[in-house]
């Protein structure tokens, strides 16, 4: 269910944590959101009766570990901020499903769409997924099935990507600037999702140049049939703000009245800020349309200073590509029973994939193996041998064991051989354990 | 000596304090429609024998512009906003509006101009509707005055005799629509509240006193009448003020409680928390108006001891309405009065009628009068005690927006709940006692109020805003901006300007002996990136003389 024809308020979390930054000149830094501020206390909106603002929590340890293997645990890899960000989200859900507010905008940093599932150090200026740790929250606390995770930032979100791609209850939409032509350079067509969720990852890889009607020709064609066909018990929006014609690390042409009417026909129920860089010339006037969207004011007087109706044209190139794009995916929409099906006759009882991540922020090299367990009675449990170097050093190695929600007991029982066999086995550095049915945690240091 | 007069909704209050002693108290009922005369009576009353040379300074905190509201009976203002890109105007609740292009952003950077033609079509129908009170209030106008200095210029031409009020002369803090209610009730109780103040000083002047008058603001500091003329919405509110600044001088300094006024149809509460008066984290709302003005947090609850006590269906209500004095006192209907009469909790009004209140009760309860005496008390405290707790929840819950913030706001309690007003002293212990800390019900309680007026000191804010890649400040408070040229400039060289500029302004206040006091309250800075590099800085520092007592006042 969208917001959409839902009443009450709009729930807003503002949380610029002005007294954190990667570095002193990094994007991700104080004074982001410095204007934002501004422009949204002067324009009052906080004082409007549409909107309730709530104060941010802490989220608690496991509600990081039930979205991500940190290595060698979540205090090593998460600060404060990273800890209010996340909660942002989770206050924001509470309130939602206590019926408080008919949808919600965590309007907090840091990001973390850049997150996977193992965390071994800063990847893309994100340590921690809010957007999975809000995810994996609702499922938890408040038993919903499906969700619909819709990433408009302009960077592909492959930690969402990564967190989701095995469980088809988990819709991850990501468009963005095409991955030839900019970080993290993933989230072409061809990444679908794991063998039992195939269709469930969708990317929407978009030229660069494109402007508010290629990204609407996307949200009508696409984006908005497929949410009807999925019925998602909930759409969440990763509202990374970086499409924005000014930003300084991307190339798209995307107004803030763009992001207003995007807000609007999306209708999320809850939306987190990503990323977005341009902090004067955006993100004030982004933020407040996409506030207003949410509320139900009238968006139509939020206007960059520089900006007129028009001023940005697609080339009929640039129109053909997105067309031929959108239709791709469409094609794959409608086949993901079939690709699941063919996909899980050509394989074993067991799925394998290998993996390099490379961490940017921290330039850390990760090597992955990850095995799923393909069970006909629940999800499979899921392991990862996981290997870190940074320079010519191993930074850290660990082995992590997922146990699905609703896991059948073969794979339950298996699940636990695998944890205890490599507790104590010098060769590795970690053993953690991942329970999401029983909700408990298991860090283990083998040293 | 000092004098303390605060007009009540029902009693103005006085008295005449010396040192840490209450001298004399006096009491006369107030007359809403003539404020003027009930504060002289009071006055007359308490200097018939003193020595009107040895005053050494009077306050006066009064419901004027609180009645002027509430009432109507203010000025009509045409309202003139510049609001630039964002909200649609027609989204806040400030009536009718003419609205002007001209856009400044929020580092006070032209990004639309202004039209003048417009200008000159807006002076003709402010003509047309015969308004002589004009506010121009502009988004981002405190960062950048030249739109709303521009537009007064033309109106002020066109309109001659024309009164114009600037946003940015009110109130420089963030918040476009707060500070277009704020200006433009500022235009409309201007004129009355010169009058009172004008009235005031010559009746003084009759007395043969010459003390320094001052008026009690809504944040519990005193500002001399004449210089208050320029921010009468300021001093709405200042009775809640009164009260709070009162239960300041009559308990230990540096103490945590919660203060609760129980009057005849309300009960105030608000917080002291380590000898600090919490103040509301953004401005007061009044009537239907959300403003600037800085007040104490103060949550008035609808319950007093002559609150209509009904039964209906077996359900017993008391409150929100109050029906005249309790039935022990004259009156028709039972009262929670009548109850704590019943209980023995306390001495006024008749045994016999108050009985016969409980007695009507009781009927509709099935039970003794003793019993339903005992349940309206139980519902009354009950009251009190959720909006407490409801009070405490909601300081917990205000937004933060730093790490420190979050982390630093621990759990802070009361110790003690500190009652004042007629009805606290039979109902305070039984709050107290519900919510497991000490009852305090002072000497004076009845007159903390003046008390409170008699011994408050001056409040000052200054807001300072600085923009080093600009080479500028601008102050807040007064639309004073200036130079700087140090595009490194720390957040100590900003606190140092700021307490520079804050002692001038206290001089131009009349307050300069306070300046002393000031205390940084909020300071922050950003370095500003472009690229790779740092090309400036943004420094934001808030100064105050925060609400305390006079020096002469060592009663703890």
């Amino acid at each position: 269910m969208s917001s959409k024809g839902k009443s009450g308020k709009t729930g807003l979390i503002f949380f610029p944590a002005f007294d954190w930054a990667i570095s002193p000149t990094h994007p991700e830094r104080e004074e982001r959101l410095l204007y934002t501020r501004d422009q949204i206390f002067e324009e009052g909106l906080m004082d409007l009766p549409q909107i309730a603002e709530y104060k941010p929590r802490l989220a608690e340890k496991k509600d990081v570990a039930r979205a991500h293997f940190c290595v060698p645990d979540v205090e090593s890899q998460v600060t404060k901020a990273h800890l209010i960000a996340a909660g942002s989200t989770l206050t924001l859900a509470d309130a939602l499903e206590k019926g408080e507010i008919r949808n919600g905008f965590a309007l907090v940093r840091p990001p973390g769409h850049h997150s996977m599932r193992v965390v071994h150090g800063n990847r893309g200026f994100c340590n921690i997924n809010n957007m999975a740790i809000l995810v994996e929250y609702l499922r938890t606390n408040y038993g919903h099935k499906r969700i619909a995770v819709i990433d408009t930032d302009v960077h592909h979100g492959d930690g969402t990507q990564d967190i989701f791609w095995h469980d088809p209850d988990v819709l991850c939409l990501s468009f963005h600037q095409d991955g030839h032509t900019l970080y993290p350079g993933s989230g072409f067509v061809n990444e679908m999702g794991g063998p039992q969720a195939l269709a469930r990852t969708l990317n929407i890889p978009l030229p660069p140049g494109t402007t508010d009607e290629g990204i609407h020709y996307v949200l009508d064609n696409l984006i908005l049939p497929i949410l009807d066909e999925f019925k998602p018990d909930l759409i969440l929006n990763s509202a990374g703000q970086d499409n924005h014609y000014t930003d300084p690390l991307a190339n798209m042409r995307f107004s803030a009245n763009g992001y207003a009417r995007l807000s609007e026909k999306l209708a999320p129920d809850l939306c987190v800020l990503e990323g977005g860089y341009a902090v004067e010339t955006a993100l004030p006037y982004v933020n407040t349309g996409i506030i207003q969207a949410m509320a139900g004011l009238d968006y139509s007087h939020v206007k960059e200073p520089d900006y007129v109706p028009g001023r940005f044209v697609q080339t009929g190139g640039m129109v053909r590509e997105i067309e031929h794009t959108v239709a791709q995916v469409q094609k794959i929409w409608e086949q993901r029973d079939e690709l699941v099906k063919d996909a899980l006759e050509g394989l074993g009882d067991f799925y394998r994939r290998k993996r390099r991540i490379f961490y940017d922020t921290d330039m850390i090299n990760e090597n992955q193996e990850e095995v799923v367990r393909l069970c006909p009675d629940c999800a499979g449990y899921m392991t990862i041998s996981t290997s870190a170097e940074r320079g010519y050093g191993i930074l850290n190695s660990a082995f992590c064991v997922s146990i699905p929600r609703s896991a059948c007991s073969s794979c339950r029982d298996d699940a636990k051989e695998e944890y205890e066999e490599h507790v104590d086995d010098k060769r590795i550095g970690y053993v953690l354990m991942q329970d999401k049915d029983k909700d408990r945690f298991k860090f283990y240091d083998n040293s | 000596m000092l004098i303390g007069i605060d007009v009540g909704g029902t009693t103005t209050d006085a008295v005449v304090v010396d040192g840490n002693m209450v001298v004399k108290t006096a009491y006369v009922p107030t007359d809403h429609d003539n404020l003027l005369k009930c504060l002289l009576l009071a006055l007359d009353e308490l200097v018939q024998d003193i020595d009107t040379g040895k005053i050494e300074r009077v306050v006066l905190s009064t419901t004027l512009i609180t009645n002027m509201i509430a009432e109507g009976k203010t000025d009509p203002v045409a309202l003139v906003l510049i609001p630039g890109p964002g909200t649609n105007p027609r989204d806040y609740t400030l009536g009718e509006s003419i609205i002007l292009d001209g856009a400044i952003d929020f580092r006070g950077k032209e990004i639309d101009r202004l039209k003048e033609s417009q200008i000159k079509e807006a002076a003709f129908k402010i003509k047309a509707q015969g308004l002589s009170r004009v506010a121009v209030v502009g988004k981002f106008c405190q960062r950048n005055h030249s739109h709303e200095l521009k537009v007064a210029e033309i109106l002020a031409f066109a309109l001659p005799g024309v009164k114009i009020e600037m946003g940015h002369k009110v109130s420089g803090q963030l918040n476009f629509p707060r500070r277009a209610a704020t200006t433009m009730l500022t235009a409309a109780t201007k004129d009355r509240y010169e009058q009172f103040a004008l009235d005031m000083a010559a009746a003084l002047r009759e007395r043969k006193i010459s003390a320094p008058v001052y008026i009690l603001k809504a944040d519990g500091g005193t500002l001399p009448l004449d210089k208050s003329v320029q921010m009468p919405v300021e001093t709405i509110f200042s009775g809640p003020a009164a009260s709070i600044m009162g239960v300041l001088a009559l308990t230990e300094p540096g103490q945590s409680c919660v203060v609760v006024d129980i009057g005849g149809t309300t009960t105030d509460l608000a917080l002291i928390l380590s000898g600090k008066p919490l103040l509301s984290a953004k401005g007061a709302r009044v009537g239907s108006l959300l403003t600037h003005v800085r007040a104490f947090a103060v949550k008035s609850v609808a319950i007093g001891g002559d609150s209509t006590v009904a039964v209906s269906g077996g359900c017993l209500s008391v409150g929100p309405k109050r029906n005249g004095p309790p039935l022990c006192m004259g009156g028709t209907l039972p009262t929670p009065t009548d109850a704590l009469r019943v209980l023995g909790l306390t001495k006024i009004g008749d045994a016999a009628k108050a009985e016969k209140a409980m007695q009507i009760v009781a009927e509709g309860l099935g039970c003794t009068a003793k019993e339903a005496a005992q349940k309206v008390v139980d519902a009354v405290v009950d009251k009190i005690v959720f909006e407490v707790n409801e009070m405490f929840r909601e300081w917990e819950q205000e937004p933060a927006y730093r790490i420190w913030e979050i982390m630093k706001r621990e759990l802070l309690s009361a110790r003690s709940v500190v009652g004042v007003g007629g009805g606290a002293p039979p109902l305070v212990p039984l709050v107290a006692g519900r919510l497991g800390i000490a009852a305090i019900v002072p000497e004076y309680a009845s007159v903390a109020n003046a008390i409170g007026a008699a011994v408050a000191r001056p409040t000052l804010t200054l807001n300072l805003h600085i923009d080093t890649e600009k080479g500028e400040f601008s102050v807040a408070e007064e639309g004073l901006t200036g130079r700087v040229s140090d595009q490194k400039m720390t957040p100590e060289d900003a606190e140092r300007l700021a307490r520079r500029l804050l002692a001038e302004r206290a001089v131009r206040l009349g307050i300069s002996e306070y300046a002393g006091e000031a205390e940084v309250t909020y300071s922050e800075v950003f370095n500003m990136i472009r690229g790779w590099s740092t090309v400036g800085r943004l420094l934001d520092v808030r100064m105050e003389i925060l609400a305390g007592l006079l020096p002469s006042w060592g009663r703890c």
